[in-house]
């Protein structure tokens, strides 16, 4: 039944269990709040979301944050009690938080001065001292100020009971409630910069960023965060032709309201001051569309010499669905080898893990947390997918059990039992587990335990299969994904969620599901098969584990080449680099590891970034009509240049080309904001 | 002389032993219930409901229909808490009853315990009161030898640990549910209902929370019947005796015990001595300090739940604060309110900023700083405490709300005359910033 309800005489009907905030905000009307926030849940703590019930089975003034909507309930948010009662909660906070607005780092994006406006509050009245707090160091990353702090809770709920780290709290009592460490130190949470997110003022700020301008200064985009293969979504801000900072952005299917540390700090890359910006053959720089013609001329006179097979392209899971297309296609008609998966460890399993996946056994990540079983088999989630670690957590704390089977030495952030048992043996003790007989198999030493996750298996309602790509190989992979068919076999809904190492380690795998293993083509170039290698967005080396024999395989090498927006040991080594813009500057499609393909956008124009140096010259110091730098190519358009062809045009005719060519990323068209999903064609 | 009940073995620098409290009746009602199940359960949660045994720490709710709400088959272990975390200003009878007749309140707990078939009972205790914490640790053994408590009591099979928990020390810690929090080892902040303790308190599990002076009462009322305690009281719907704990000018300050519906001003002259020579009544706290003051037009109201909340006013912990006609009545309201401000949990908003702002103009008042605006900023705040997350705020306000109703003359008084008509204070003595 959907309740219906009256809020500010509109008619609204809505899902049972939404609290009636949320009702009014479906509506349009927002409520202000601080600290009620989603994902955290209700806890009446901040009272500026009172508003009148009028009629119903509640009257009087409530905080509409912890009421749920009932049929027949009629609210009014502008009742005058009401906003007189919010008004007085604004002045409250504000006897102690400082009046520098202005020049307040937060200022201009801060939740507590917009509801400061809006509710009216301008004329301080309370005459007395403030009270103030000394700050601490919270480590590099996150600036504290706790002057600032209007005690919403928000960020001791989050740390604490969200994710399960204890070193940053609330201490103290009335007015000397204190947010912050026991003393000054790093913060141990690895999510802990979703404080700066979460915070309703300016008591947690970006460290990196603070004060490289304000909000609106920078060119803000959703994009989709690259440093694992999780695809959470992210709010890219860049200015003056650079990456400022990372948050996370809503997503309803992938990460919810929050991203990991990893994904939020790990961009410095695409600001070093070595990355490649320009073309360079040689030692002789030149524009990217020369370097690429030269490239193209060595490229056709090695293959005339050597034959086609003697020449290689490696690429690698961090690259777009376009660009792994695009040079895939390349080496497809030049006959040319190609090497798309560059990560050794996972090279065994993630084609299987791929190939598991199905519409029906799929789940997402947020759909990780309303699971009330989950077996984790070879895979360390803090350490492999970070926020899946946050998504069972939120399982567990919800009533989950969590088991893991693994080998090593794992530390999550909520409880579980783990079979301590090694990577060969999983694959057995996964095959015992029936739906219906007794624990079969060859469990052995582990018998005990697996029937107790047998047990909890048959007891569950909606069980999740979590698979690892790194430390098992192809036979866990087919194991699990067996498992999980078995249950669904005898009517029980599992899900199967596999962990992949890159980006788009899934999309590589989609557009050619045969592997060709990294070590494969160590091999080749240093037995002199592969004379040429054009490595692009390439990280043969840094995966490399026997780097001895990868340096005489490309000291063996006539010609390497190297596109790439990172700098790479293949990019200082190459004969010729092609510079290509990253995915801030050119965006592009990334196929996460449950099959979800979703758009990331360009952030801003590629270029060379702009330098205030405060040394009396004005940007740009060069007058002309384009861009300064800004002839980098896309890594996909790079591929065309090579063959000495125009690319596509723009990006909509990349899509016909990429949808044509490879009909198995056909649903990219039909890309909604929340991404498509795409399985391998049958 | 009226009838004591609770305070009968009262003795002078020393506690009533268990076999003075066996020789005036006690423990046989928990004999009855444990060995002959007389009366079961269900019979004790109805009699305490027919007694009109009402919570004695402030909120005056029936202990019988509380009970009523552990449901039939809720899950085992239940718990029983005694809240003897007296915290409230001017209030001192818990300690009194303690230190009087400890196993009066030991049986009365495990009587409530069996009521509600709760295996483990727990005496929260105020930390201030190491005393009675030891007297209770030494007597509760003395009540384990005696098969009164513990395991398989007087052979019935039945249970009732107890357990004597020091409180680690906060005002809040005496609200109920903060009080649950407080004893998982959590911040005291009250949690909010539903789900209500009996239901889901201590980790998940029914908890019933009562007073000391409640359960003090339980088992007289199991001896003797409710027509027998509601026949005590002075009123028509009243029942039972109360301590009352009377503080301020009068000769004879103490603990009295007296019928329920005893009038203020037999309390005051007959019990207390009277005022000090000298001083003539004003008004006075009539449940302690969460409680409204109350004017001299009510020195004869009837010291009752239902008598006082006709008035407008709550009998509360049956603290009388009694303030005569030469104290400052602002400075008095900004005293308490210091002790408010102090210990709000600091939870949410309007209690935990809006008080200390209700001190700050109080104080401004009693310094001379007072404008006229302060009155209404007052009033209006002292109303919205009510949005506040639990009672702690619209009880701190109410002395408050008082002050500026029924003495508004005082605080005009104060404002216009820019200073306090009860002082010849020398400037500079009393910083309205100096406090916290």
């Amino acid at each position: 039944m959907m309740p219906n309800l009256i809020i500010d005489n509109k008619k609204i009907r809505v899902a049972k269990g939404t609290r009636v905030i949320d009702a009014a905000e479906s509506a349009g009307i927002y409520i202000p709040r601080f600290c009620y926030f989603a994902e955290l849940g209700a806890v009446g703590a901040c009272r500026v979301c009172a508003v009148k019930f009028i009629d119903g089975p509640v009257e009087g003034i409530r905080m509409s944050c912890m009421v749920e909507a009932e049929d027949g309930m009629v609210v009014a948010t502008d009742d005058a009690e009401a906003v007189d009662f919010r008004r007085h909660v604004i002045e409250w906070m504000m006897m102690n938080h400082p009046h520098d607005c202005p020049v307040c780092d937060e200022g201009g994006h801060c939740l507590l001065q917009d509801l400061t406006v809006a509710g009216g509050h301008g004329i301080r009245r309370f005459a007395g001292k403030k009270r103030t707090y000394a700050d601490q160091y919270l480590g590099p990353l996150i600036s504290h100020e706790e002057n600032r702090c209007i005690q919403c809770y928000r960020c001791s709920r989050f740390y604490q009971e969200y994710c399960g780290y204890t070193d940053l709290g609330v201490m103290g009592i009335a007015q000397r409630i204190y947010f912050g460490r026991y003393k000054d130190g790093v913060l141990e949470n690895p999510f802990s910069g979703n404080l700066i997110d979460l915070c309703p003022t300016g008591v947690y700020t970006d460290k990196p960023s603070r004060y490289t301008g304000r909000r609106w200064d920078f060119e803000r985009t959703t994009g989709v965060c690259t440093t694992c293969g999780l695809g959470c979504s992210i709010m890219v801000s860049a200015r003056y032709r650079q990456v400022v900072r990372l948050e996370a952005a809503f997503s309803r299917a992938v990460n919810g309201a929050f991203i990991c540390d990893r994904g939020r700090y790990g961009f410095s890359w695409v600001n070093s001051e070595n990355r490649p910006r320009q073309g360079r053959v040689a030692a002789k720089a030149m524009a990217p569309q020369k370097a690429a013609a030269a490239a193209a001329g060595r490229l056709d006179s090695l293959a005339e010499q050597y034959g086609a097979g003697a020449i290689a392209v490696a690429g690698s899971g961090r690259s777009s669905l376009e660009t792994l297309a695009a040079w895939m296609d390349l080496c497809r008609r030049r006959s040319w080898r190609g090497f798309f998966f560059d990560d050794l460890a996972a090279a065994p399993a993630a084609p299987a893990a791929v190939s598991g996946l199905s519409p029906e056994n799929v789940v997402s990540m947020k759909a990780v947390e309303s699971a009330d079983m989950i077996l984790a088999v070879g895979a360390d989630p803090l350490g492999e997918a970070p926020m899946l670690a946050l998504a069972m957590r939120q399982a567990w704390r919800a009533g989950a059990k969590v088991f893991a089977i693994d080998s090593r030495d794992l530390e999550w952030p909520f409880e579980f039992q783990q079979v301590v048992a090694e990577p060969h043996e999983i694959v057995d003790l996964l095959s015992g587990i029936e739906p219906e007989n007794e624990i079969g198999g060859n469990a052995g030493k582990h018998a005990g335990k697996m029937a107790a996750i047998q047990d909890q298996i048959r007891h569950s309602r909606f069980p999740v299969i979590l698979c690892g790509t790194a430390i098992v190989d192809q036979s866990t992979a087919l194991a699990a994904a067996g498992l999980v068919k078995r249950l669904r076999k005898n009517k029980k809904d599992t899900r199967l969620f596999y962990t992949l190492p890159k980006a788009n380690t899934f999309g590589g795998l989609l557009l050619d599901h045969r592997v060709q293993p990294p070590d494969e083509l160590i091999h080749a170039m240093e037995s002199g098969e592969i004379k040429a290698l054009v490595a692009v967005e390439s990280d043969l080396w840094q995966n490399c584990t026997d780097r001895d024999l990868l340096e005489r395989a490309l000291n063996g090498l006539e010609f390497l080449c190297a596109a790439d927006c990172m700098a790479t040991e293949l990019v200082s080594r190459a004969d010729i680099v092609i510079p290509v813009s990253s995915v801030y500057e050119a965006g592009g499609i990334y196929v996460n590891q449950e099959a979800r393909a979703q758009w990331s956008a360009p952030a801003h124009a590629g270029g060379t970034p702009v330098r205030i140096t405060g040394a009396g010259g004005h940007p740009p110091r060069v007058i002309g009509s384009a861009i300064p730098g800004g002839d980098m190519p896309g890594a996909w358009q790079a591929a065309w240049q090579i063959a000495g062809l125009a690319p596509p045009a723009g990006p909509g005719e990349m899509l016909e080309w990429m949808t044509k060519t490879y009909p198995v990323t056909a649903p990219v068209k039909t890309m909604a904001a929340q991404g498509v999903r795409i399985f391998p064609l049958q | 002389m009226h009838p004591r009940v609770l305070l009968k073995n009262r003795k002078s620098g020393r506690i009533a032993t268990i076999d003075e409290y066996r020789q005036s009746g006690g423990y046989q009602a928990l004999e009855n219930a444990f060995v002959k199940n007389d009366p079961p359960p269900g019979d004790i949660r109805e009699t305490l409901l027919e007694a009109r045994l009402l919570g004695r720490g402030g909120a005056g709710f029936p202990i019988g229909k509380k009970m009523s709400t552990v449901p039939d088959n809720a899950p085992h272990p239940r718990y029983l808490v005694c809240n003897a975390d007296e915290m409230e200003p001017g209030t001192f009878k818990d300690r009194v009853l303690i230190h009087a007749d400890p196993h009066q309140l030991i049986e009365g707990i495990v009587l409530a315990a069996r009521a509600i078939e709760a295996e483990i009972a727990v005496i929260f205790i105020r930390r201030e009161y190491e005393n009675a914490a030891r007297i209770l640790e030494r007597e509760i053994q003395v009540a384990l030898g005696a098969g009164l408590a513990g395991k398989n009591i007087l052979g019935s099979g039945h249970d009732c640990e107890l357990v004597v928990h020091r409180s680690a020390g906060r005002y809040i810690c005496g609200e109920g549910t903060a009080l649950t929090n407080a004893l998982e080892g959590k911040r005291a902040n009250p949690r909010r209902p539903p789900p209500y303790p009996t239901t889901s308190g201590l980790w998940q599990r029914p908890t019933e929370v009562q007073n000391v002076e409640t359960l003090c009462c339980v088992p007289h009322v199991i001896s003797n019947g409710a027509p027998w305690f509601r026949s005590l009281a002075l009123t028509e719907n009243g029942a039972g005796t109360k301590v009352f704990s009377v503080s301020g000018r009068v000769n004879h300050p103490g603990c009295f015990e007296l019928p329920m519906g005893i009038r203020l001003s037999e309390l005051i002259e007959e019990h207390a001595g009277g005022m000090v020579p000298g001083s003539r009544f004003k008004a006075c706290m009539p449940g302690g300090a969460s409680t409204r003051l109350m004017p001299g037009s009510m020195y004869h109201l009837r010291l009752d739940y239902s008598e006082m909340e006709k008035n407008g006013y709550r009998l509360g912990t049956g603290a009388i604060m009694v303030f005569d006609h030469k104290t400052c009545l602002v400075q008095a309201a900004a005293n308490l309110m210091t002790f408010f401000v102090r210990e709000s949990c600091g939870w949410c908003t309007p209690c935990r900023e809006g008080l200390p702002y209700i001190l700050d103009l109080l104080k401004r008042i009693e310094a001379g700083q007072g404008r006229a605006e302060y009155i209404e900023m007052i009033r209006k705040m002292c109303g919205h405490m009510k949005y506040s997350y639990c009672a702690f705020a619209p009880g701190a306000v109410a002395p408050v709300q008082a002050l500026i109703e029924d003495f508004h003359a005082e605080v005009t008084d104060h404002i216009e005359n820019q200073g306090c008509p009860f002082k010849n204070r020398q400037s500079g003595e009393n910083d309205a910033e100096s406090h916290y």
